[in-house]
C-alpha cells in the first residue's frame, strides 16, 4: 500500500518526502478536526445521560 | 502475490494502531482543548449579555430570573468549590453528546435555578475538560453555586447514589415520586461512573440554601464563601 502510493508520488526523494509529510499531515488534520470529533459524537464514550 | 496482499494487511494493522493512539491522544488532548475554547467563548458571551448585579443581604430575595433558554446556548455557570478553588464552568441547554462535549448541559424538561422542583445538569466525568471528574468525592455539607444572569443560588449536596443509566426517576422534580408534588428546590448532578463507560451514573443531590442577586461580575468575581 505505501510502496504503492510511494512510487506514484512525483519528483526524485527530496520531492516525494516533501509529499509524505504534506499528505500525512493532511490525513491527520483530516482525522483530528474532522473525523475524531464525529466519533466522540457517535461512539459509546463516557455516556452520562439518563433514561437513553 | 500472497506477499504483497500479506504486506497489505501488515500495513493496515499498523496504520489503524496509530490512527487508534492518535484518537485517544484526541480523547485525553484534543476534546479538552475544544471544550477550553468553547468555556472562553461562552463565558465572555454570558459576561456581555449579563447586566450589572446588585446586593443583598437577605438569604432568599432572590430577583425574577428569565433565563433565555436556547438549545447548545450557555445561561448559567456552576461553581463547586471542592472541585478547586478556580472550577467552573458554563452551563448550556441541552445533554446530547454535541452540547456535553463543550460544557455541562441541562437536562430538558427538569425544572431551573431556584424553582421548586428538580435542576438536573449532567457533565462529561472524562474528555470536554474532565468538568465532573470529580463528582463521585463531593460529600454532604459540600456546596454548589449556580449563577444566572439575576442571582446567585446555593445548593447544599444532601446525598449521593450510584444508579443504572435506565433510572429516568432520578430526574422526577421529586426524585423517585414521579407523581408527587414537590415542594422542595433541588439540584440533580448527573455523570458517568466508572469513567470512560456507559454502565452507571453517579448522582449527587442537593437542595437550595441560599437565593440572592449576583453579587460580582463573572469575571472577577472572588470564590465564595459558605453560609
Amino acid at each position: 500500500m505505501y510502496g504503492w502510493i510511494w512510487q506514484r508520488l512525483p519528483g526524485k526523494l527530496g520531492g516525494k518526502a516533501t509529499w509524505v509529510v504534506l499528505l500525512g499531515i493532511a490525513m491527520i488534520a483530516l482525522l483530528w478536526f474532522l473525523v475524531f470529533p464525529w466519533a466522540t459524537i457517535h461512539l459509546p464514550i463516557d455516556q452520562v445521560g439518563v433514561g437513553g | 502475490m500472497a506477499r504483497v496482499f500479506i504486506r497489505g494487511f501488515g500495513e493496515l494493522c499498523l496504520t489503524a494502531g496509530v490512527v487508534l493512539l492518535l484518537f485517544i491522544a484526541y480523547l485525553l488532548w484534543g476534546t479538552a482543548w475544544q471544550a477550553s475554547s468553547a468555556q472562553h467563548a461562552f463565558a465572555n458571551q454570558l459576561n456581555r449579555e449579563w447586566a450589572h448585579p446588585g446586593s443583598s443581604s437577605n438569604p432568599f430575595d432572590a430577583k425574577p430570573d428569565a433565563l433565555h433558554l436556547v438549545t447548545g446556548q450557555p445561561f448559567a455557570f456552576i461553581k463547586i468549590p471542592a472541585f478547586g478553588k478556580n472550577w467552573r464552568f458554563t452551563i448550556v441547554q441541552g445533554t446530547t453528546l454535541a452540547q456535553l462535549n463543550v460544557s455541562p448541559g441541562h437536562v430538558p424538561g427538569t425544572q431551573l435555578p431556584g424553582q421548586i422542583g428538580n435542576f438536573a445538569v449532567a457533565g462529561h466525568r472524562v474528555t470536554a475538560g474532565n468538568p465532573f471528574w470529580s463528582e463521585p468525592s463531593l460529600t454532604n455539607g459540600d456546596l454548589v453555586y449556580i449563577e444566572t444572569e439575576a442571582n446567585t443560588y446555593t445548593y447544599r449536596v444532601t446525598g449521593k447514589k450510584w444508579v443504572l443509566p435506565s433510572n429516568l426517576s432520578v430526574l422526577d422534580p421529586v426524585p423517585g415520586h414521579p407523581h408527587a408534588q414537590p415542594s422542595q428546590r433541588l439540584i440533580t448532578l448527573i455523570t458517568c461512573d466508572p469513567a470512560w463507560t456507559g454502565t452507571h451514573r453517579v448522582i449527587v443531590t442537593g437542595v437550595l440554601v441560599r437565593a440572592q442577586p449576583r453579587v460580582q461580575t463573572v469575571s472577577q468575581r472572588a470564590p465564595a464563601a459558605a453560609p
